[in-house]
């Protein structure tokens, strides 16, 4: 019998921008199974000063040569770059964590699971809210039936934000795929996959006018038939939070912070229990707890040779419902947004 | 010539809009593209601010206005510039520096890159304190007496005295979706606490809603007869501040958010609250200077959603950006209005909300085709449908 493989996994980060900077980096620091070899970046200046900062000791300008060298790769480079990229490191069996949006649509995200396949390497999607202890807490509470039979649902998530963007591809169709609904939304529209099952989009709705939204809205379905409204926004200061409308009782969980309040609230009755989710370890997550255990499980999923808690094929369901939006996209008309001119010329 | 007359003469002109990622500058970028089809740069410092305008195909720069090698890169082949960016965040030393040697280079670097027209976006604070009766353009220029008003007088001399083609726009109060001082600050203070009115309110405000104003820029970008001129830009009639103000106690569904008092009085509780603060000055900034876990605590009781409150309405501008920067937002626990804290108005407010000063618009009439298109009423619906689907009310 071989000894078990108990070394730390040498990795890449490919991508020095601010998700990198401010999650990845910190949790492969603080994780005791990964550590970080090389730092991947065409600025090889950022690359360098993060290099120096977390003593990683070797920086390159291109992915290229990776193989060989590290055994896993973190993917944070702009959105159009992380099938590409992914796929070119996965067939050569290098394992990928990818940032989220997986990729730019559905049929890249099937490309990249092949290239997982063909490659024998774990392909793992950063979709980190799923590892808040509370989403975790929802979903089981769903799944028992807790609130009795699901009525509605009701999700409002927006932020101002105020992240340190290290270029502006956020900021381009080509290279995001999408505005908020890609890069906040995407975030909710994996909790409420994973929560509920299977969703259809039944209306979809957002502001952009030859660019990339800032604010959207649409309806859901699950499949068995339980409607829902997602509203999302990089403009506004939302509620957020998930709402369920149970037979039995409203749960309300927040949907932005990592360790959010849970609201319960039994039906007829005039009380309600408000409180946080806790794991084994008993105290609330920040996001740097967050991105370790998302490496930390990436890390075991190579050296068990195990799916990762998120495997393409659920990332894909996401991007999935993403398309579907955008499929079927109306202007979301902003009364405010009349042109006096406009008018007046008609 | 009027607004909808000159609709093709900016179609495919390149222009470039500074100051893009804040309200009234937004507001332009959205109706340059989508109304006149013109092809807008805009140069911004903060990328995360950008995602308004990404809405539309934009050309976004990353840079400094205070930055010639920016500017130049930003300004090359436009035919027009709106000089709309201030110094928002810092000292009040740097904010000036922002007002006065931004739109220096601003107007250099549209010197060596032969620009058709530049707007610049003054303000009717350049007039100084004002006094009852009509204001037009003839009235003397004078300080009011703070580094936003003075800096932004000083830049409005610049750009008139640059021998360049510039026509300088001096707003009143705008406001509208996305506004700021005008909008979301009454909106955060009237919640937060209760807003003193100068003399019952009778004092005249002079308001513009935020697309009468982008509607003059346009015109100024286009008519000959505005090179060289500063033009008074406000709504067709002024309201008193208790309208406006009860406006938005109206929009917010609450009542006694306002209080009475004389100049005399206001004066008084100043005094007294100035006299009052040094303590939750001091606190406010040892909280701002621990460490984040004991802020993020503080923050937490109730005393930490005082001192923001407090921070969002009554201290001086620097220390209430920190603030801001450093404190998120939060839950407000629920007071009776009648235990909410008065707003104390500094010398220089009381002096800006008692006159009766009506603000002509005459020159922008007459020069430019501007016709406000909005009053108060239309404007303020607008506005209220805009903040009740920003989640403020």
């Amino acid at each position: 019998m071989t000894k078990p493989n108990t070394s730390k996994v040498r990795l890449a980060v490919v991508g020095c921008g601010a998700v990198a900077q401010i999650h990845h980096l910190p949790a492969i620091a603080a994780s005791g199974r990964v550590e970080a070899a090389v730092l991947v970046d065409a600025d090889e200046k950022r690359a360098r000063a993060l290099a120096e900062r977390f003593g990683v000791p070797e920086v390159a300008t291109d992915f290229t040569g990776l193989p060989g060298k590290v055994e896993a790769a973190v993917v944070a480079l702009p959105n159009s770059l992380h099938a590409p990229v992914s796929i070119d490191l996965l067939r050569r069996g290098v394992h990928v964590l990818v940032e989220k949006p997986m990729a730019m649509n559905v049929r890249e995200c099937d490309e990249m699971i092949d290239a997982a396949r063909t490659g024998r390497a774990v392909l793992a999607v950063g979709l980190d809210f799923r590892f808040f202890d509370a989403s975790l807490f929802v979903r089981n509470l769903l799944r028992d039936g807790l609130i009795g039979e699901i009525r509605g649902f009701d999700l409002r998530q927006g932020v101002i934000p105020r992240w340190p963007f290290a270029t502006d591809f956020l900021l381009k169709k080509e290279m995001a795929g999408g505005g908020v609904l890609a890069d906040f939304g995407v975030h909710v529209l994996d909790l409420l996959l994973w929560w509920l099952g299977d969703l259809t989009v039944t209306g979809y709705r957002d502001d952009a006018m030859g660019g990339v939204e800032s604010d959207c809205e649409m309806t859901l379905a699950t499949a068995s038939g339980i409607r829902g409204e997602v509203e999302v926004s990089r403009t506004r200061t939302l509620r957020n939070t998930c709402v369920f409308e149970g037979t039995r009782a409203k749960l309300e969980v927040g949907v932005w912070d990592p360790d959010p309040e849970i609201r319960l609230s039994i039906a007829g009755s005039e009380v309600s229990l408000s409180g946080h989710a806790r794991g084994d370890r008993g105290s609330a997550l920040n996001f740097t707890d967050v991105f370790v255990r998302q490496i930390d499980d990436f890390a075991r999923a190579i050296r068990l040779r195990r799916e990762p808690f998120i495997p393409g094929a659920e990332g894909r369901r996401s991007l999935a419902l993403i398309e579907a939006c955008y499929a079927q996209r109306q202007l979301l008309e902003l009364p405010w947004s009349v042109l006096p001119a406009r008018e007046r010329v008609s | 010539m009027s607004l909808a007359e000159i609709a093709g003469a900016l179609a495919g002109r390149r222009v470039l809009v500074t100051g893009a990622t804040g309200f009234i500058g937004g507001r332009l970028v959205e109706r340059l593209i989508v109304e006149h089809g013109a092809e807008v740069r805009v140069l911004v410092r903060n990328l995360a601010a950008a995602a308004r305008l990404a809405r539309f195909p934009v050309t976004v720069l990353r840079g400094d206005i205070t930055s010639s090698p920016d500017l130049a890169v930003a300004i090359q082949g436009c035919d027009a510039v709106f000089h709309c960016a201030y110094g928002t965040s810092g000292s009040q030393k740097h904010r000036a520096h922002i007002n006065r040697e931004g739109t220096r280079r601003v107007l250099e670097a549209s010197r060596a890159a032969h620009v058709g027209r530049i707007v610049y976006l003054s303000t009717l604070m350049v007039y100084g304190q004002t006094t009852d009766g009509d204001l037009d353009e003839t009235a003397p220029r004078r300080r009011f007496g703070n580094a936003y008003s003075d800096s932004k007088l000083e830049a409005e001399q610049i750009a008139l005295t640059s021998g360049l083609p510039v026509a300088v726009l001096q707003p009143t109060a705008v406001y509208g979706p996305y506004g700021g001082v005008w909008t979301e600050s009454v909106i955060r203070a009237l919640k937060a606490g209760r807003q003193i009115l100068v003399n019952g309110g009778e004092g005249l405000g002079n308001a513009v809603y935020v697309d009468d104003l982008v509607s003059a820029m346009l015109l100024a970008a286009v008519q000959d007869a505005a090179v060289g001129e500063a033009f008074l830009i406000s709504g067709e009639e002024p309201v008193t501040w208790r309208e406006l103000y009860g406006r938005f106690e109206r929009m917010l569904g609450m009542e006694r958010r306002t209080v009475d008092m004389t100049e005399a009085e206001a004066l008084a509780f100043w005094r007294q609250w100035k006299r009052a603060q040094p303590h939750a000055v001091g606190e406010a900034l040892r909280i701002l200077k621990s460490e984040q876990p004991i802020r993020e605590r503080i923050e937490r009781t109730r005393e930490g959603v005082w001192l923001r409150e407090m921070a969002s309405t009554v201290l001086p501008e620097k220390v209430q950006q920190r603030i801001k920067a450093g404190l998120g937002s939060g839950g407000r626990p629920s007071r009776t209005a009648a235990e909410l804290p008065i707003h104390p108005l500094s010398p220089e407010m009381i002096g800006f909300f008692r006159p009766r000063t009506r603000v002509r618009i005459d020159k922008a009439k007459r020069l430019l085709g501007y016709r406000p298109a909005f009053d108060f009423e239309t404007g303020m619906d607008l506005t209220e449908k805009w903040a009740r689907w920003a989640n403020l009310l």
